[in-house]
Formats: C-alpha cells, sequence, structure tokens
C-alpha cells in the first residue's frame, strides 16, 4: 500500500451477485493488466456498479473469485473475503460521501489516522494532495461549504491519500456540470497516470468510457456484453446492443428479412445477403458516416424511405437524426446541414453494403467487421 | 505481498472459512448482542409475570380473579370502570385536540402560535399535576380532611363534580387531548395550502373538499389519537388513585396496585396480565389501522403558504373558546398548584400565604411537623434521584436505541434478527406503566443465581426506565440513522474503521442533533412518571413523583402540590434547555 508498491493486476473470474431472488451480475469475467484504467460501462441497472462495489468489498460475491495481482480478496463461496481496508483499494463516491462533520483536511487525513499512520508521515502526505488537487485554500473550510466541483476534488484526494494500488470511481462525474465534467475527465487520467495504480471507473456515458479507457466492459442485465480497448468496441462491435451504445453518433440497426439471396427492409431492395445466411432475419449495422441523404424524396433499391426529424452540428460535421417508416431513428453524418424541416420527407442512402452484420437472435457478429 | 491459499473444497473447511468471515462483520454480532439485553430486559420480566402466576400456590389467583365471588368487584367493575375511563378521554381528546388543531392550523385568529405552543404543554406536565390542581379546586367534604377551594369560597361542590368518573376523564382528557392535538395539528398541515388549492380549482364547494380531502387525510391522525387516548385513559394509575379511589371508584390499574401493595401478590400480576392484554389490543389495534410508528408525525417547520378559513361573525367566539381552554389546562391549573402550596390552610386563600411549605423548619402547627420541601433531606435526596435516573435511563435506553436501531437498519443476511429486534423492541409500548412495574417485580424481585434481589434498589428503576422508553429510543435512534447517508458510513468502511469507530466518530457526531432531543424527551418521561415507579420505588429509594403521590394521599396538600411544581420546573427547564443547546452542536451546520 505505501507508495512505489508496483500496481496490481485485476483478475475477475465468473463472478456472480443475487439479492435473493434477482440476479446482479451473472457470471462475469475479463483480467486488466497492471496500470489499467478499466471502464465498466452500461445502461442503468446493467450490474457495474454491484461490480465495482464488489472490488471495493462493499458486497460479497455470491459466487466467483477477485484477485488484485495475485491476492484472492473475495470468492463467492466465503472461503476469502479481505476486509474492504485491507485490499490496497480506494473508492470515490458518486455522492462523494464527505463526512460533513469533518473539514476537508480532516476529511483527508482521517483515513490515515485510522491506518496508524504517524502523525509525521501524515502532515505532509495530506499537504502533498492537497497541493496535488489544488485545493489547499479549502483545507480548513466544512463539505457543506464548498461547491460540488470542490467536493469532487476532496474525495478524490481522501481515497489518494493512502497511496492505494486500485482505484475505484462510481459515476464521479454524474453531478457536475456539463463543462467541470469534461475538465475532471483530463484531471482523472491526470491522477490514474501519477499515482500509478491501477483503476476502475462506472459510467454509463460512453464519451467518458472512451476518452478515459485503457479497457471497456460493456455490460447488459448483469454480463459483459463485449469487452476490449475503445478502438476494438467502436470499430468492431460484437453485438447490435454493442454498435448502438458506442459511438457519437451511435450506428444505425436496420432489421432486415433473407429473401432469395437479398436483403430486403422497409418493402426496399438493400443489397446481397451476407453469405451463409438462410432464410430469416439479420441484422444490418450501417455507421451515420455511410449514409447518405438522397436528393429529392427518392425511394428505391438500396434507398430506405424516411422522415426528417433534427439535425445537430458535431465536430465539423452535421448529424442529421431521421426516422425510418417503424419510427426507428437513424442518424446521417455529413459535411454540411440539409436544408429540410422536421417532417419533410426524405431517401437514405444505403453503401453497396452494411458496415457489418449480426445475426438474428442474439444479436452477436454474424460476419466480420467490413469498416 | 501475500498470495492466497489454494481453495479448499472440503465442506467443513468452507464452513470454517466462511463463519471466521461472518465474524469480522460485526452487523450481526452486534444485533445478538442487543437482542439478548432486550430479552433481558422486556422479555424475561413478561415471562417472569406470567410464570409466577403459574406456580405453586399462584394458580389459585387466576379463579380468584375470574370466576369467584370476588371476581365482581376484582375485576369486572374494574375493567368496565377502565373502558368507561378510557372512552371518555378518547371521545373529550379528539374533540378538544381537533377543534384546537382546526384553530391552530386553519384560522387567523390571532395568537396562534401561542395556542399552538399552549396546546402541547399539558402533555409534558406530569399526569397528577392536573388530578391535584383538581382536587385543589373541587374537593369537598365528602370523605373528610380539607377542603378545595370552591367549598371554602363558600361554593357547594356536589360530589359527583369532585370524586369519580367524572373529575378521573376531565383530567385525563385535559392531560391527553395535546396528544390529538399534535397528531391532527401535523396531518391539517400536511393538506393546507397545495393540496386544498388543487382540490378547489377543479369547481368543487368548500364543504366537499373538506369531505374529500381534508377529512381522508386527517382521518388517520384522529384515529390514531383516540386510540392512544383510549388506551392510557384504561391504563392511567395515578389520576384515578387520586380521584376515584376515596369514593371506592376502581379501575384495573388501582386494583392491581392495591393487591400488590397489599400483599396479595398473585391476584396483582394476575390483573397486571389482564390490562396489558387489553391495552396492547387497543395499541396493536392503533398501529395496525394508522400504517404503524412512522405516522406518529409531530409539528414540523414546514411553512408554504397558509391559507385561512374566514370565520366572520365566528371569530369571537371560536377564539374565546379555544383561549379558554388552553387556559384551563395550562395557566389555570399552574396558578393553582403554585397558590396553593404557598396557603397557610390548605386551599383557603383567606388563611393567608406562607412559603413554609417551601423552606420552613419543622413546625407542629404545619403538616405534623414536615418541613418545607427544600428544607426536607428526603425531598432533596428524591430529587437527586430523580435527576439521576432521567439522565441514567435517559443515558441507557440512547445508547441502546441507536445501537438496535442500528442493527435493524444496517443488517445484511438474514432477516429475521433485525425482524425480532424491531418486535420486541416495540413490545413495551403496549405495556402499562405500572403492569411493566410488576412484571419487572416479578423478575427481579427474588434472587436469581449468584444476581441478589434487585428491589428496592436504584438499578431496577433504570433497568424498568430502560425498558419502558426503549420503543421510543429506538424510534428516534431510526430516524436519527436515516440522516445519515449509506455512502457516509461506507466511505468509513473504506478507511478501513471497524463498527465501533463508524459509529462514535461518524455516526454519532452526524445524528447527534437528533439522539440529545430523543434523550431529552426520555429523561422528562421519566422525572414525571409514576406509574412505572410506583411499585418500583421504596422509602429508602424516593422518587420526587412517588412522594407526590404520599403526600397527597396523606393530604399534605401543600407539600404535594409544592413537589409537583419541582417536578414541572425540572422537565419544562430541561426541555428548552434543549432547544438552546440544539443549535450549539453541530458547527458545521452553521450557515445552513
Amino acid at each position: 500500500m505505501r507508495s512505489g508498491a508496483p500496481a496490481a493486476s485485476l483478475t475477475i473470474t465468473d463472478l456472480r451477485k443475487d439479492f435473493g431472488g434477482t440476479t446482479a451480475v451473472d457470471g462475469i469475467s475479463l483480467e486488466v493488466p497492471p496500470g489499467s484504467f478499466l471502464v465498466l460501462l452500461g445502461p442503468s441497472g446493467c450490474g457495474k456498479t454491484t461490480t465495482l462495489r464488489m472490488l471495493a468489498g462493499l458486497e460479497d460475491p455470491t459466487g466467483g473469485e477477485i484477485r488484485f495481482g495475485d491476492r484472492v480478496i473475495a470468492r463467492g463461496d466465503g472461503t476469502a473475503l479481505v476486509a474492504p481496508s485491507e485490499r490496497g483499494a480506494g473508492l470515490v463516491f458518486q455522492s462523494y460521501a464527505l463526512w460533513p462533520h469533518k473539514t476537508v483536511r480532516q476529511n483527508i487525513e482521517w483515513p490515515l489516522v485510522v491506518a496508524r499512520r504517524p502523525r509525521a508521515e501524515r502532515r505532509p502526505r495530506v499537504e502533498e494532495v492537497l497541493e496535488m488537487l489544488a485545493i489547499s485554500d479549502l483545507a480548513e473550510r466544512y463539505p457543506g461549504e464548498i461547491s460540488g466541483g470542490q467536493q469532487q476534488r476532496v474525495a478524490i484526494a481522501r481515497m489518494i491519500a493512502p497511496e492505494p494500488r486500485v482505484l475505484l470511481f462510481d459515476e464521479p462525474l454524474s453531478n457536475l456540470d456539463a463543462r467541470l465534467r469534461v475538465e475532471t475527465r483530463g484531471e482523472l487520467v491526470r491522477i490514474h497516470r501519477s499515482t500509478g495504480a491501477t483503476s476502475v471507473y462506472v459510467t454509463h456515458d460512453q464519451v467518458e468510457a472512451m476518452t478515459m479507457a485503457t479497457h471497456i466492459a460493456l455490460m447488459k442485465d448483469g454480463r459483459i456484453e463485449q469487452f476490449g480497448t475503445p478502438r476494438e468496441l467502436l470499430e468492431s462491435p460484437r453485438t447490435a446492443f454493442a454498435a448502438t451504445f458506442i459511438g457519437t453518433p451511435p450506428a444505425n440497426i436496420v432489421e432486415c428479412r433473407v429473401e432469395g439471396g437479398r436483403l430486403r427492409a422497409y418493402g426496399v431492395d438493400c443489397g446481397p445477403a451476407p453469405e451463409g445466411a438462410g432464410a430469416g432475419t439479420v441484422t444490418a449495422m450501417y455507421r451515420a458516416g455511410s449514409l447518405a441523404p438522397a436528393p429529392g424524396a427518392e425511394v428505391g433499391p438500396g434507398c430506405l424511405p424516411a422522415t426528417f426529424a433534427d439535425q445537430v452540428p458535431m465536430a465539423d460535421r452535421w448529424v442529421l437524426g431521421v426516422d425510418l417508416p417503424d419510427g426507428t431513428r437513424a442518424h446521417i453524418s455529413r459535411d454540411a446541414p440539409a436544408d429540410l424541416r422536421p417532417g419533410d420527407a426524405l431517401g437514405v442512402r444505403l453503401p453497396a453494403a452494411p458496415d457489418a452484420f449480426f445475426g438474428a437472435g442474439d444479436g452477436h457478429a454474424a460476419a466480420g467487421a467490413a469498416l | 505481498m501475500p498470495t492466497a491459499p489454494p481453495p479448499r473444497r472440503t465442506a467443513a473447511g468452507v464452513r470454517l472459512a466462511r463463519a471466521r468471515t461472518a465474524l469480522t462483520r460485526p452487523t450481526a454480532v452486534l444485533g445478538a448482542c442487543t437482542l439478548l439485553i432486550l430479552t433481558v430486559l422486556v422479555v424475561a420480566p413478561l415471562v417472569g409475570l406470567v410464570n409466577t402466576t403459574l406456580m405453586e400456590g399462584g394458580r389459585d389467583a387466576w379463579g380468584d380473579v375470574f370466576a369467584s365471588p370476588m371476581s365482581e368487584n376484582l375485576l369486572w367493575r374494574p375493567m368496565g370502570n377502565s373502558i368507561l375511563v378510557g372512552v371518555a378521554t378518547a371521545a373529550g381528546s379528539t374533540v378538544i385536540g381537533g377543534f384546537l388543531a382546526w384553530v391552530v392550523v386553519m384560522t387567523r385568529i390571532p395568537g396562534r402560535w401561542l395556542l399552538g405552543l399552549l396546546a402541547t404543554i399539558p402533555f409534558a406536565l406530569p399526569s397528577f399535576a392536573l388530578a391535584l390542581a383538581w382536587e385543589s379546586v373541587f374537593r369537598n367534604g365528602l370523605i373528610g380532611g380539607s377542603t378545595g377551594i370552591l367549598v371554602n369560597l363558600g361554593v357547594a361542590v356536589p360530589d359527583w363534580l369532585a370524586w369519580g368518573p367524572v373529575p378521573v376523564s376531565a383530567t385525563l382528557t385535559a392531560h391527553y387531548f395535546s396528544l390529538s392535538f399534535m397528531l391532527i395539528a401535523a396531518a391539517l398541515a400536511s393538506v393546507n395550502g397545495d393540496l386544498m388549492e388543487a382540490a378547489e380549482l377543479t369547481g368543487a364547494s368548500t364543504l366537499r373538499v373538506a369531505r374529500d380531502i381534508a377529512l381522508p387525510v386527517v382521518a388517520p391522525a384522529m384515529v390514531s389519537g383516540a386510540l392512544l387516548a383510549f388506551a392510557e385513559g384504561v391504563s392511567n394509575f395515578v389520576t384515578p388513585a387520586l380521584l376515584g379511589l376515596p369514593v371506592r371508584f376502581h379501575t384495573l390499574s388501582t386494583r392491581l396496585y392495591g393487591a400488590i401493595s397489599t400483599g396479595d401478590v398473585s391476584r396483582g400480576y394476575v390483573l397486571s396480565i389482564v390490562l396489558i392484554v387489553v391495552a396492547a389490543m387497543i395499541m396493536y389495534a392503533s398501529t395496525r389501522l394508522t400504517g404503524g410508528r412512522r405516522n406518529f408525525a409531530t409539528i414540523t417547520g414546514k411553512g408554504g403558504r397558509r391559507r385561512s378559513v374566514d370565520l366572520g361573525p365566528w371569530a369571537r367566539p371560536v377564539a374565546a373558546l379555544a383561549w379558554l381552554l388552553v387556559a384551563c389546562t395550562t395557566v389555570v391549573p399552574g396558578a393553582v398548584l403554585v397558590l396553593s402550596s404557598l396557603t397557610r390552610r390548605t386551599n383557603d386563600f383567606t388563611s393567608g400565604f406562607t412559603l413554609h411549605y417551601w423552606i420552613g423548619g419543622s413546625d407542629p402547627a404545619f403538616a405534623q411537623g414536615r418541613p418545607g420541601i427544600l428544607n426536607n433531606p428526603q425531598i432533596l435526596q428524591a430529587t437527586g434521584n430523580t435527576v439521576l435516573l432521567g439522565v441514567c435511563v435517559a443515558l441507557g435506553a440512547g445508547v441502546l436505541g441507536l445501537l438496535v436501531s442500528y442493527a435493524i437498519t444496517r443488517s445484511t443476511g438474514s432477516r429475521w434478527l433485525p425482524g425480532t429486534l424491531g418486535v420486541v423492541s416495540f413490545v413495551p409500548f403496549l405495556i402499562p406503566g405500572i403492569a411493566l412495574g410488576a412484571a419487572f417485580i416479578a423478575q427481579f424481585g427474588a434472587p436469581i443465581g449468584p444476581i441478589p434481589s434487585l428491589y428496592g434498589t436504584f438499578a431496577i428503576l433504570v433497568l424498568a426506565g430502560i425498558a419502558a422508553t426503549i420503543p421510543f429510543a429506538v424510534r428516534s435512534g431510526t430516524s436519527a440513522l436515516s440522516q445519515v447517508s449509506r455512502d457516509v458510513e461506507e466511505s468509513a468502511v473504506m478507511a478501513g474503521a471497524g463498527l465501533f469507530r463508524r459509529i462514535g466518530a461518524v455516526i454519532a457526531p452526524l445524528t447527534a442533533r437528533g439522539l440529545f432531543t430523543g434523550g431529552v424527551l426520555v429523561f422528562v418521561q421519566m422525572v414525571r412518571d409514576l406509574s412505572l415507579v410506583v411499585l418500583l420505588a421504596t422509602p429508602a429509594m424516593p422518587v420526587l413523583a412517588v412522594l407526590t403521590y404520599q403526600y397527597s394521599s396523606e393530604n399534605f396538600t401543600q407539600l404535594a402540590n409544592a413537589v409537583t411544581v419541582v417536578i414541572a420546573v425540572i422537565s419544562v427547564g430541561a426541555t428548552v434547555l434543549a432547544r438552546r443547546l440544539e443549535g450549539a452542536a453541530q458547527p458545521w451546520n452553521q450557515n445552513s
């Protein structure tokens, strides 16, 4: 736990958590090397926070195993359960959970007091982290007297003061305004690097995940939908869920029927079916940049009927939102704004072949990514 | 770095490892320990009570009480009287409390806030204060001895007004209407404003709004207040003892006191069990009907825009009636008690005034030579005992209540432990004080193994006090704990702080305000209580309330009234002090 201790790798094997009759985490496995920045990404209720709390030791797993480095810190059968404070992990809560009756300095120092660090060691360490997070001026204030962003910094300072080898973050940016969120993102990555610790970060915001992570575990319904680097998830989504959850704007999904070796959707021919696809339906993925609005309201082979909804500038491009006939929202990215009003009909021109296919039913990738 | 041992797969190994990790989660251990303490304090006395009546020599008592020529006088008539008093108290409290709540919350009568404050005071006073005041005013010559103020002024007081069910019910109503007032006012305040406006916007008539919106919201509070007043009326001891006993108007409480204090212990215990069953059924019905303990709301600082009913020509009569009611239940009794403690001859203002009963030395001309109360070592000892008792019970119940409520709210895993804790800690709420006192004598009155008999010791008073106040302490502990978010505590877990360190360094400071207020209320409850301690206190271990009762029974009216004033001063003083200190306790809340 002292500085200089090597960061620990993190290994999760078949981890489960059942609350009474409901399953929050349904057997997940992953492994990241020391110094990684792992993001647990997913919609609310997907089990990501429960997983983090099991890493912290605030919940006990009901199955599987967690290791920090070579050390088993929790086992689902109860044969190993290391106390939270013995795990060498620090946690930043979503609500920050500062102790309201202690000053900023006392908040940071108290965990060191509990850990019986000698005073001569404590004082300089508190000054160091106050300095590191630029909150030295606030040291004597109470949490109720400082702003949300400042409280956030205090919570981080409190976490890193005992020099943990694993940093845990539970949606730490969700209570900040948009601008502060972007600034703090950079700050967190800087702290992660300077401590050299392994970080686990829970969020439902894919932009946060893409900007900070070395590894992303995309979760849904207590399972890992896809695990990989941000680039792998963006470029080779393995499921329709991954494709629509990640990317700005996310990729578009079109359900197609296979008829005589051709794909049909909304009564329109969408090109040749992938090899090996029998009769039935397949899910085709089109990136926003692969689609284009057709001139006029032309509809025909390779061109889907749609209704214009809205458009928004993004970086140096424009993203058009259109509604397909069954109400599915699709995004088209292009260089210039469209001269359309909401409700106008338009055609959506498809490329010769989708960017990817996912099989029917399980939604998993059927043919390789074609980008 | 320690490496993990290879996973053991034998069943015994797994169980051993599990037991070891379970011991590192002290919430379960805490729950088990507090349950053990509660069992000793609450379950054991009740079991002892029942057990004693079933033992050889005690069994006849059941027959004597239920099926013998004595039953009529021992059980059925007192039970009828108890129920009569309970019904009258419930009806009176609901009418008066409801009326005052409506005046304070819904009208614009000048000085409403003072009315509201005064209407809460009777509940903070000892219940014998009003009975003594009544006696000082209305006592007639029926049973001999001195007479009350009216008779001394030459006004004839009929017997029904001086003794029996009418004065008993009237003084109990004057005491317990506060409870109905607080409950109904809180409910009315919650319907006032937006809720009513929303209803009026639909075009409904005022009457219809009152019937369809206001009444359903207020009804649970009215029922709850009525049932509580009923239960208190049925089980109250001191008021029927002072105003009923002289004319042989017996209730269950006075019968059981009479039986136990005259050595007829087994019958007394049987009557205690009857009283517990009657009171418990009513209290249980009350909590079921109104959704449980959560509903004991008190007036909060919730402001909001207040709408008020325009009374028109009725404003003056309504205001006059409201002021008359609070004056008769607070100001007048207070003045009567103070003044009558100063009269030279009992309740006779023409006899002149004297401070003898307060500060005089022993003088055969006054109260058979008893010195003034501030000059009487027994009173001073009793005052010390009473205050110490209040402090000990407040601390004991406060600590135990916090630990129990912690175990209830923060337990993970097994559900039966917190559930059992919740039920056991609620049970004393169902038991009338005098019956709980009887149960403590039954269980702790005789030596148990190495533990000597606790009868007549300070310890039995403290233990009984903690048992009696634990439901309240657990409730205030639970509401205080709900102020501390789980995250704030978990961040202390992450820092490595153990259970007691978390309670000491995080939870206690954050809940200090609620715990302190709860502690003061327990203190006040103990200082003014008579029914719990009347069987437990002995001449060697006196407390103020019991001395008041003795003085009154011996017809030393001035002394009884003076001691009552002392008790009232301590209770009210503690409440005011608590309000003052509350703000200073939490510096981090200064600018909020």
